[in-house]
């Protein structure tokens, strides 16, 4: 059983229709990637999932039927979405980020949890004082991954992380994410453009096209594939 | 001499007045952006209730404890049941409404409890101090102190306590809260709560000033938005240090400048609005985005 | 039928009704269909500065107020005739309106409602220090209007038919505004002020001649709705008035011309200011009533309209300018670029 599995996903916007039955599975410890064009509906599929927008169809996480749930209560069963744009909390400082990223645990390690999210990005611990908005691009999305890493996520949904930053830094950004889902066991489910990066580093991928998923499998699968290759690898 | 620091002291205590509704006003504000007009008249209903617990023969101290806790609750009530229907909603329905409420509350206070005035007890009594040959009300004294105190708390909570680092959370950016499990709805509901708290302070520390009748707090709530805006709308201790300039510029002005005298003290606030306006949108201390606003 | 027909039908079927109205009905119920019809002009200046230019007002009862005393002190000290004051307090009402649109210009939504809010609550004070002029708390009083001999008609029929002209041909000035370019410019700048800037349209010019339009409107509106009374006072002019004035064009319906008739029905009937006991539980229904529309029809009487009559056909550029009206007013520049958040709890 996957610990993500979505079937028949229908969601949009007011009167425009964006996903029209989306079918995948994540299995748990995998990295999986959903690949596709602008305005396939990769945005919208992650928001569906985390309950940020209306859907009809069919989402389960562990078992459990969470096709109605709001996003506190998905945040509540350890789901982080990060999303679009980053979501920082612009007018607190790193730290308070990443405190209110673990708001609904009651555990003691959240303190013990600050401290290997700082290991994971040195960058942020020398800014821990600061407030999020004088960030930069790259120190941003670090924070939001590091914010979604203290809830102790089971899953993380993570949209098009690679937006707007410099190569060299996105490869550092996989890098540490890769780390991060090997160590702490955190199971990752990113959209994704940029396909030659993102099937460097995923285990399984989908790709997403005018709201299906075309095609599924796993990365070597999906890049060795002929259709692929031309239209998202430029080969 | 002593009659300017008298003013200045009585100024600085009717200040400290505004002061507080307009902490509650920008509570709100920061929090959902909206503009609650009605925080003046939920503020005199509290104060009336608070009249009718003591009028029963509760202790003082127990009727305003009581008062409070009621207040807190009806806020949190009133975010629930009147607010949210409309919340994200355009500005206008926004406005509406909460006229919609002023105009109700302040009408459901007359049909309970009549339109005519009666007094309130004061809490600090009546007596003077004498620092340095000047006569200061222990009761002006007071009233700053515990505007201080209710200010402090609200900074401690908000910087110091988890439900205050969510609230903050909420009035930066609500999708985000979600998304880490804050409940927006309830956080709101505390913040309508903590407002209503701090409004029903404002008024049981005035009604001992005037007289406690429905009108109590219609007057002020222009001072008290004059103060929200000289201070910056979406931040407290511009509304502290806007209130306590308005409150001191008000009674100078009434005392000393004889066109103004008591008919146009009203003029005070109203031209701090408009200079503040034009010149510096911001306030004190507001953000940049209440400029844009 | 085109519904531009259907349209001009309903308003024949309505001014029908108003011209065969004070021969049915009392003096006492004249007397307020004439106040109704007076409030009705004032709200409609309102809803073209609210409705479709965008600009916030809590104000409006100032204008109403000065064009009131205005025709007062002319009628009183200086002997004009009484109709020759409602151009008159049209125009004192327009300059003032212009003066207090300059300085709007640099203002947006919360901040242009405090100002005005700050002009609404003055109004009162500034009446009650003027005395010399206003006659301060003791009031003004006129004498009572009469008809002439040749119309046949009571006095209040003939104030009722004399208002009724003037209501039609200010709604009639305002259809010709809102249906032409001005109106088009007006909704234009009511919705994203920076793309009406690019295309053309002058804000400053625009913006504050609405100010002033709006503001004379209120000021003959004002003027009128004192003649049947005879007296004015600063009790007269409270800050209830100009957020019934608010009400009444959200009641309505924002941007429309019609609305401004059943929300001038609405407060006129619904009294709001004045204070008395028994009225209490009033002003807790009115409160209420209020809070519910915005519930449930935010789009006011005429948009409940609309959507009932939207099954047949569709009137074309009029539900332009309702569409998005609520949503704009008072966003400014950029109006889906607001800095503040507008936070829903789901």
């Amino acid at each position: 059983m996957s610990l993500l599995e979505v079937s028949d996903l229908e969601a949009g916007y007011g009167p425009v229709t964006v996903l029209r039955g989306v079918s995948f599975s994540v299995d748990e410890g995998r990295i999986v990637t959903v690949l596709g064009p602008n305005g396939a509906g990769k945005t919208t599929t992650l928001r569906a999932v985390s309950g940020m927008i209306r859907r009809s169809g069919s989402v389960r996480f562990d078992g459990k039927d969470v096709s109605r749930y709001t996003p506190e209560k998905m945040a509540r069963q350890s789901v982080a979405h990060v999303p679009e744009g980053r979501g920082t909390f612009t007018g607190l400082t790193v730290e308070e980020n990443l405190r209110v990223g673990a708001y609904p645990r009651r555990d003691k390690d959240v303190a013990a949890d600050m401290q290997r999210c700082f290991g994971h990005f040195p960058r942020l611990q020398e800014r821990r004082s600061q407030h999020a908005g004088s960030l930069s691009g790259g120190e941003q999305q670090m924070l939001a991954i590091a914010r979604a890493l203290m809830l102790r996520p089971r899953l993380m949904l993570l949209d098009e992380p690679s937006l707007g930053l410099a190569p060299k830094l996105t490869r550092e950004l996989f890098s540490i994410l890769e780390k991060i889902a090997r160590e702490e066991g955190v199971t990752l489910l990113l959209v994704e453009q940029n396909a030659n990066l993102v099937l460097k580093f995923a285990d399984d991928a989908h790709v997403l096209e005018a709201g299906r998923i075309v095609l599924s499998g796993t990365a070597e699968e999906i890049k060795a594939d002929e259709g692929i290759r031309r239209s998202y690898l430029g080969v | 001499m002593e009659r300017f620091v008298q003013v200045i002291v009585d100024g600085w205590a009717t200040g400290s007045l505004y002061a507080a509704l307009a902490v509650a006003v920008v509570l709100i504000y920061r929090s959902t952006g909206i503009v609650n007009f009605a925080q003046g008249e939920l503020a005199m209903f509290s104060t009336f209730i608070a009249w009718g617990l003591i009028e029963a023969g509760v202790p003082l101290a127990l009727a305003l404890l009581g008062t409070l806790a009621l207040s807190f609750a009806g806020g949190m009530l009133i975010e629930r049941v009147i607010i949210r229907p409309v919340e994200g909603g355009e500005v206008l329905t926004l406005v509406i409404v909460t006229l919609g409420l002023y105009i109700l509350v302040n009408s459901l206070a007359g049909w309970i409890w009549g339109f005519g005035n009666r007094s309130f007890p004061g809490l600090f009594g009546d007596s003077q101090l004498d620092v340095a040959g000047v006569g200061i009300p222990v009761e002006s004294i007071g009233i700053v102190a515990v505007l201080i105190g209710v200010v402090g708390l609200l900074f401690a909570v908000f910087q110091r306590t988890k439900i205050g680092l969510a609230m903050r959370a909420v009035s930066l950016n609500p999708d985000s809260s979600r998304l880490v499990g804050i409940s927006v709805g309830r956080t709101l509901m505390i913040g309508w709560g903590i407002a209503a708290l701090v409004g029903a302070l404002a008024g049981v520390l005035l009604a001992p000033r005037l007289f406690l009748d429905v009108n109590l707090m219609g007057g002020v709530l222009i001072y008290s938005f004059a103060a929200a805006t000289l201070g910056g709308f979406d931040s407290p201790f511009g509304a502290v240090l806007g209130g306590w300039i308005i409150g001191i510029a008000e009674n100078l002005a009434g005392t000393y400048v004889d066109f103004i005298g008591n008919d146009l003290k009203i003029l005070v606030p109203l031209v701090a609005i408009v200079v503040v306006l034009l010149f510096r949108p911001t306030g004190l201390f507001g953000s940049p985005e209440v400029a844009r606003a | 039928m085109s519904s531009r027909r259907v349209r001009l039908l309903a308003w024949g079927v309505v001014l029908v009704l108003a011209v065969l109205l004070p021969f049915f009905f009392n003096a006492y119920r004249v007397g307020q269909f004439t106040q109704a019809m007076a409030l009705a002009i004032a709200v409609l200046g309102l809803n073209l500065l609210v409705g479709y230019s965008g600009q916030i007002s809590l104000g409006h009862g100032a204008f109403f107020a000065l064009g009131a005393y205005t025709s007062a002190i002319a009628i009183d000290d200086v002997g004009v005739p009484y109709l020759l004051t409602l151009p008159l307090a049209g125009l004192v009402c327009a300059l003032a309106g212009f003066l207090v649109g300059l300085p709007a210009l640099r203002l947006r939504g919360l901040y242009l409602a405090l100002v005005t809010l700050g002009l609404a609550i003055a109004t009162p004070q500034i009446i009650k220090r003027a005395d010399g002029l206003t006659g301060g708390t003791q009031g003004l009083t006129i004498d009572k209007i009469t008809a002439p001999a040749w119309s046949g008609l009571a006095d209040d029929q003939w104030l009722y038919f004399v208002t009724l002209v003037v209501t039609v041909a200010t709604f009639v000035l305002a259809a010709f505004l809102v249906r032409g370019r001005v109106g088009r410019a007006l909704v234009a700048i009511r919705d994203n002020e920076i793309a009406a800037r690019a295309m053309g349209v002058n804000l400053a010019r625009f913006k504050t001649g609405t100010f002033a339009v709006s503001a004379a409107y209120a000021g003959v509106g004002g003027a009128l709705f004192m003649l049947p009374i005879g007296f004015l006072a600063p009790e007269s002019f409270p800050l209830a008035l100009s957020f019934a004035f608010l009400a009444a064009i959200v009641v309505g319906g924002l941007a429309t011309i019609a609305g401004a008739l059943f929300g001038a029905l609405f407060i006129e009937f619904v009294p709001v200011y004045a204070a008395d006991v028994d009225e209490a539980l009033a002003g807790v229904i009115y409160g209420g009533v209020l809070i519910l529309f915005m519930y449930l029809l935010p789009g006011g009487v005429m948009g409940l309209i609309r959507k009932l009559s939207s099954t047949k056909t569709r009137p074309r550029g009029s539900d332009d300018a309702e569409a998005g009206a609520g949503h704009r007013v008072g966003g400014g520049a950029a109006g889906a670029d607001r800095a503040r958040e507008r936070v829903r709890a789901q």
